[in-house]
Formats: structure tokens, C-alpha cells, sequence
């Protein structure tokens, strides 16, 4: 066997294997990277690190200099100053309201409490088809998508810890983070079309890990670990349809 | 023609790494192919292998920083992501397994006989996913040594002899010199 026979015998076997791609897979990529914007492009974060604590050292340094100038001037030679006798100046700046995440998400303002979506005109069962986890400047993205139809029921229950019970087993499962929430999806289906990873480590700042917790009987329902009690936001998007969840951060 | 794309390339690059989207999934179009190719032989599985293709370009999408403009690395750069990609669905599926493919291959092929193409069928099966990388980027993508090493992270002749050792797996006869 030569090196070019050799070479095309297993080419043909890998394409055996693989087969073309969906004449869908460049528009479903192009939807994914739609919505999910970079949160940063530029430079590497460790140059931003770099950056940061150069001007953070900075800012110290000429607060403690400016600190050390005002004690000196407030000395009387021969007498010791007592530290409340001058005025003290802190070496931190006053306390100012911390940047708040925007109060709206993409697909509005956020909730925090149990919510309920339903739909008008829904298949017999929505299936699955992808499901995706991001993270952006002020929340959190859950995207779990259907192949044909926004199911009939969606409910958002959220609770305070991280723990779930995982159905038909009836096990109880501890998510990473400290809150959660359980979205329960009637009328759907997570196996048939999706073979995916059912549960995502993420660690972002709010949305710890999201595991499916559910896919039995027309029900599927995919529990959130969260940092802290979750307030959210949801949308349903067309083509393809898929439920976009933002959790506020 | 060609220099009208020639031309229009860097201007999308340059688009993409000031956050269009659409400009991003232009240049990457063309490299879904190949892409979904790696994931599909590494995973045994077309539909994870197009899950795997998204979330890699996603995930170079968020991380196009690192990629400095550097648009002649972009396919190395890209299908080490989607490599690694394939390694953490085979990680996350805890039933995960080697599938067979969805499609029986051709079997009447002239000049293969039928107990040639089983074995060589089954020696692929064997190879871990991190063994077919190489043979895939190397004879299958057909990239340059260069590039298969940029793919896999390694020095050239780390690389060579990857793809050697792996292709011994299926040819014990193979020659390091035939790998070249």
C-alpha cells in the first residue's frame, strides 16, 4: 500500500464517519454568534490585570503621599498629636453608589418572582434541539432551543437554595451556588433531537451551573444554580425558536 | 475575482475584531466545513459534532482578542477549539461512547476488499479521539505539517511523529519517512 493509497483509503473511512454538515450549520452558527456578543475584544485580560494594578498602585501611592503630608504639616514640634485631634483625611475616596447592573436585561426588565409563558399554538411536543450558556456585561444567558415550535407551557419558579429534585428518580440534586431556579418546560421533549450536555458548569458571576433535572413525560425542566437569588428575564426568539433566559448579575 | 476576496478578507477580519458579528461569521464560513469534519470523526456523532462546531465558534467569537487580527492563524487557531471543544463533550457526556457512524460506508469499492476496509474500519474504532486529531488534520483536512502543529499546539516534530504513531496504529509497515 502506498503512502497516496493509504491516505485516500482513510480519507474514505473518515467520510464515512463524518458525512457533510447540515446545509443549516453556517445560519446556526451565525445565530449563535449574533447573539452571543463578545463581551471583550482586545487585548488579553491579563493586560488589563497588568494595567489595572499599575493605576490602582498609582492612586494609592499618592493618596498615602498626600496622607503622610497632612499629618506632617499638623505636627506641632514637641508635642505628640493625637490622632484625633487633626483632621484625618481617608485614603478612600467617598463612598459612591457601585455601578449597578442595568436595571433591563435585552428582553426587558427583569422579574423576581414565579412567572408563566404559554403559547398560542403549540406542536404536540417542542423538541429540544440545542442548548447554550453565556455570560455578558450585567447577566447571565440561558438559551435553550426548539426545532419546531415555542412549547406550550414555560414556568420560572424561583427558590432559595440550589438543591432540586431530579424526576422520575426523585433524588435530590445540590447545583454549585447558593439560590436557583426551576424552569419547568410542559409540552416538550430534551432527548429525541438533543444530545448535548445536560449539565454546565459555567461558574459565571451569577449562574453557577444549569443541569437538566427532568425529561420525562412531555416535561423538561432544567434547574439554575445561582449565586444569589436570581432575578431574571425571558424572551422567546424566532427562527430558530429558542427561549432566552437572562439572569440579571 | 480572487483579488476582489483577497481584498475583502482582511476588511472582514478587521470588522469582526471591532465586534461585527456577521462580518465574524464570514470569515469563519469557510471553515465550517473542515471543522465539522474534525468534530465528526473525533466524536463519532454528526449532530454533536455541529454542537460542537457552534459552541467552538462561539467560543472563538468571545475570545477573538487573543487572535490579535491575526487572520493567517485563524484556521490552526479555530480548529484547536473545536478540538478541545470535542474533548469537553466526550468529558460532560457521562454515557458517552463511541458511536457508530450514521451512515454504512460504501463497501463495493474497487481496489479495497471488503476485509481491508473492515479492518482498517476497525483500527480506526480503536484510535482514542486525541489519535484520529492528527490523522484527521494531516490527511483528511490535508493541512501542512506547520499548521498541524499549530492545530495540536506542539513543535512540528511532535507533531510528525503524532501522526506517525497514530498511522502505525492503522499501518504497521508505515515508514516515519511516508509521514513527511
Amino acid at each position: 500500500m502506498t503512502r497516496e493509497s493509504f491516505r485516500r483509503d482513510i480519507n474514505r473511512e473518515f467520510d464515512a464517519l463524518s458525512g457533510s454538515p447540515s446545509p443549516a450549520l453556517s445560519a446556526r452558527v451565525r445565530a449563535a454568534l449574533t447573539e452571543n456578543r463578545p463581551a471583550r475584544i482586545g487585548p488579553p485580560v491579563w493586560m488589563a490585570g497588568v494595567a489595572a494594578a499599575m493605576i490602582a498602585l498609582i492612586i494609592v501611592g499618592v493618596l498615602v503621599a498626600s496622607n503622610l503630608n497632612r499629618h506632617q504639616t499638623g505636627i506641632v514640634p514637641g508635642t505628640i498629636p493625637s490622632p484625633s485631634s487633626s483632621p484625618v483625611v481617608s485614603a478612600r475616596p467617598n463612598a459612591t453608589p457601585s455601578a449597578q447592573a442595568s436595571p433591563t436585561s435585552p428582553a426587558g426588565r427583569y422579574a423576581c418572582g414565579n412567572s408563566a409563558a404559554s403559547a398560542t399554538n403549540p406542536p404536540l411536543s417542542a423538541f429540544v434541539n440545542a442548548v447554550r450558556t453565556g455570560t455578558h456585561a450585567g447577566y447571565d444567558q440561558v438559551t435553550i432551543q426548539f426545532s419546531n415550535g415555542q412549547p406550550s407551557d414555560v414556568n420560572f419558579d424561583p427558590q432559595s437554595t440550589a438543591t432540586f429534585m431530579e424526576s422520575p428518580k426523585g433524588q435530590a440534586i445540590t447545583l454549585a451556588g447558593q439560590d436557583g431556579i426551576l424552569i419547568t418546560i410542559k409540552g416538550a421533549d430534551g432527548h429525541t433531537q438533543y444530545s448535548g450536555p445536560t449539565d454546565f458548569n459555567t461558574n459565571y458571576p451569577e449562574l453557577k451551573e444549569m443541569r437538566q433535572v427532568q425529561d420525562f413525560e412531555g416535561t423538561v425542566q432544567w434547574a439554575l444554580g445561582l449565586a444569589h437569588p436570581g432575578c431574571y428575564a425571558y424572551t422567546f426568539l424566532t427562527n430558530p425558536t429558542r427561549l432566552v433566559i437572562y439572569i440579571q448579575q | 475575482m480572487m483579488s476582489a476576496v483577497t481584498e475583502q478578507r482582511p476588511t472582514a477580519m478587521q470588522r469582526a475584531t471591532q465586534g461585527d458579528a456577521d462580518a465574524f461569521a464570514m470569515v469563519l464560513d469557510p471553515l465550517l466545513n473542515p471543522a465539522y469534519r474534525l468534530a465528526a470523526v473525533m466524536l463519532s456523532d454528526r449532530m454533536a459534532a455541529e454542537d460542537a462546531v457552534q459552541e467552538a465558534a462561539v467560543k472563538a467569537w468571545r475570545n477573538l482578542g487573543q487572535l490579535r487580527g491575526d487572520e493567517s492563524s485563524l484556521r490552526a487557531w479555530f480548529l484547536s477549539i473545536v478540538a478541545n471543544e470535542c474533548r469537553m463533550t466526550r468529558r460532560r457526556r457521562w454515557w458517552s461512547v463511541v458511536k457508530l457512524a450514521d451512515v454504512e460506508p460504501d463497501r463495493g469499492r474497487a481496489g479495497l476488499s471488503q476485509e481491508a476496509t473492515t479492518d482498517l474500519r476497525r483500527a480506526i474504532a480503536r484510535l482514542s479521539p486525541d489519535e484520529r486529531l492528527p490523522l484527521v488534520l494531516y490527511f483528511y483536512l490535508d493541512l501542512p505539517l506547520d499548521e498541524v502543529a499549530r492545530t495540536l499546539r506542539v513543535s512540528p516534530a511532535a507533531a510528525k511523529s503524532r501522526i506517525y504513531r497514530a498511522a502505525q496504529r492503522l499501518r504497521s509497515d508505515l515508514t516515519l519517512e511516508e509521514v513527511s
